[in-house]
């Protein structure tokens, strides 16, 4: 009797709290991202199939922002600037994470935690005060110009490290780097120095190390990180705004003004929709092609 | 146990790096205690001149107080709805999970720009006005990813067996939840929290479109950005980061004391099985 009871009780609780209570608990969390972040995204997309006023919008349906975002040349000109200066960034900070990612997780013995710690804790250094530091180093009368003219160096300011491509570029590597490093490194945690070491024994020299070894491992999340770098690079407005100059304008600018500057939102609806779409397709080559060459899934067995 | 490698080139580009991320920081550190307003060298001695100056503007602690003031709100609420939600999708076993936890992370994945302006768009259609309160709204949907999918590894990984013991022993779900998932995850969530409250207190991309006339720290340090160089810049930017990285290195000891080694430090930013 007592273990029939038992069981019926326990039947209940499960069936009660572990299928629909717990579930009833993401309630409010549903509901808040429901009401302000999926209503604001479809309130958007249909802002980009209406006419524009002045800060406001009216029907009917018509592609008429899509028209005008795509036939612009200077949005063409902007997009291949975001294009490059996102693909930039992401390459160069991939590059320069993947040996620190390898250096913390092989080589770094006890300086890891440390250095780890000097690393994440950079990421938390405001976005815009990166952007005012290296207009600071970078400008004409700036840190780097002046010190290099007190040690004697230059006689005049080098003025082609400001207000291009270039200075946004290096403030994007400045600010993602420290994620990067984190994904791989989290992505080596699998690979132990042990199995490392078969692979020295077995005849493997450092070359084929990396081929064989640890590139196949990273691919997946160095892949993951370079679209992130590339998408939150190629959408940015502020970095730009502040360090482009003309040379570096960006799309995101583009977006910004027409919200906020001119008025005009379908149009700013319509450039960032395209921009999603772009970035989407990126995603899904990114995917295709890592599921081709068959670096998708693969896993040590530990 | 795990034998150290000899790896001279990967150090020299670590320490590079390490010098590449500090400079520019330091740079701005220095400089705030700067005695003249210039930005270049040399440096002419120290004073706490743009110190005094800063903290007597009106401008920059109505900037600071309204900052602090979004971000405990926005990280109350996602301590708060960001528990319930982590628990309840980590131990349901509904059809549903899949979908919610894509909405969940969902906002992760858009860049803060395409937020930002659908949420001025929405928030202009409903006619709300722009204040710190549209500001703490479209903090919260940024910040509760980040806090979910730190809040939901470490459930994840806990072990069902105590909580079904507890359960089975008669405990309702509520007991078992204080009584033995709480003790095992407050930690975490003091270093998840912290984090999202430095998340919030640094946010510009999003805030920009949404705050209306009212000022936050980073707004602030935009507009000194778009006037000629205001020494003070570099002040509240020490100030900003000072305050980040305090609740950062709270969020680290926590984890650190949560986690059994050295590798979990990083853990909670990642939200991460394999880490």
């Amino acid at each position: 009797m007592s273990v029939v009871a038992h069981e019926a009780k326990e039947s209940a609780w499960r069936s009660r709290e572990l299928r629909l209570g717990p579930l009833a608990l993401t309630l409010p969390a549903v509901l808040g991202l429901i009401v302000f972040f999926l209503a604001p995204l479809a309130a958007f997309v249909l802002y980009s199939f209406l006419t524009a006023g002045l800060f406001s919008v009216s029907g009917p349906l018509t592609l008429d922002a899509y028209r005008q975002a795509v036939s612009s040349g200077v949005n063409g000109t902007l997009a291949v600037n975001s294009f490059v200066v996102g693909i930039c960034a992401a390459s160069v900070t991939l590059a320069v994470s993947l040996p620190i990612a390898y250096w913390l997780r092989y080589a770094a013995g006890r300086w890891q935690t440390l250095v780890l710690f000097l690393i994440t804790s950079t990421l938390f250094a405001s976005y815009l005060v990166r952007i005012y530091a290296w207009r600071s180093i970078l400008g004409e009368n700036g840190l780097l110009n002046s010190g290099l003219e007190r040690l004697g160096l230059i006689d005049e300011p080098l003025s082609f490290l400001l207000y291009n491509r270039f200075s946004v570029t290096v403030a994007l590597v400045h600010i993602f780097l420290p994620y990067v490093v984190l994904v791989l490194y989290a992505g080596l945690q699998p690979l132990t120095p042990a199995l490392l070491e078969s692979a020295e024994d077995l005849g493997a020299n450092a070359w084929k190390r990396w081929r064989r070894v640890i590139l196949p491992l990273v691919a997946a999340p160095a892949a993951t990180a370079f679209l992130f770098v590339f998408v939150l690079s190629a959408a940015d407005y502020v970095t730009p705004q502040f360090l482009g100059g003309t040379n570096g304008a960006m799309l995101g600018v583009r977006v910004q003004a027409a919200m906020t500057g001119v008025g005009d939102w379908p149009l700013g609806a319509a450039l960032s929709l395209l921009m999603l779409a772009a970035f989407v397709l990126c995603y899904g080559l990114t995917a295709l092609g890592l599921r081709l060459l068959r670096l998708d899934r693969i896993r040590f067995v530990t | 146990m795990d034998a150290r490698r000899r790896s001279p080139f990967t150090a020299a580009v670590t320490l590079v790096a390490l010098v590449f991320l500090f400079l520019p920081l330091v740079l701005v550190v220095l400089f705030s205690f700067h005695k003249t307003g210039g930005l270049s060298f040399p440096f002419k001695g120290f004073s706490l001149r743009w110190y005094r100056d800063t903290f007597g503007s009106f401008e920059f602690r109505e900037a600071l107080k309204n900052s602090a003031v979004v971000a405990v709100c926005v990280s109350v609420a996602t301590l708060v709805l960001g528990t319930l939600a982590a628990y309840g999708i980590s131990r349901t076993t509904s059809r549903l999970r899949g979908p919610i936890g894509l909405l969940f992370f969902l906002p992760i994945t858009l860049p803060g720009l395409f937020i930002g302006i659908a949420m001025l768009v929405a928030f202009r259609r409903v006619e709300l006005q722009l204040s710190l309160v549209t500001v703490a709204i479209a903090h919260f949907v940024y910040v509760f990813p980040f806090f979910l999918l730190i809040a939901k590894a470490t459930l994840d990984r806990l072990d069902p067996a105590l909580e079904e013991a507890a359960a089975d022993l008669g405990a309702s779900p509520f007991r078992v939840f204080r009584k033995v998932t709480l003790p095992q995850i407050w930690p975490i969530l003091v270093g998840a929290t912290s984090l999202a409250f430095a998340l919030s207190f640094d946010e510009f991309i999003i805030t920009f479109f949404v705050i209306g006339s009212d000022s936050t720290l980073p707004m602030y340090i935009w507009s000194s950005l778009r006037r000629t160089i205001d020494p003070s810049i570099n002040v509240i930017s020490t100030m900003l980061m000072l305050i980040t990285l305090l609740l950062w290195v709270l969020a680290f000891v926590f984890t650190l004391r949560a986690g059994r080694g050295r590798a979990r430090a990083v853990e909670p930013i990642l939200g991460g099985e394999e880490v």
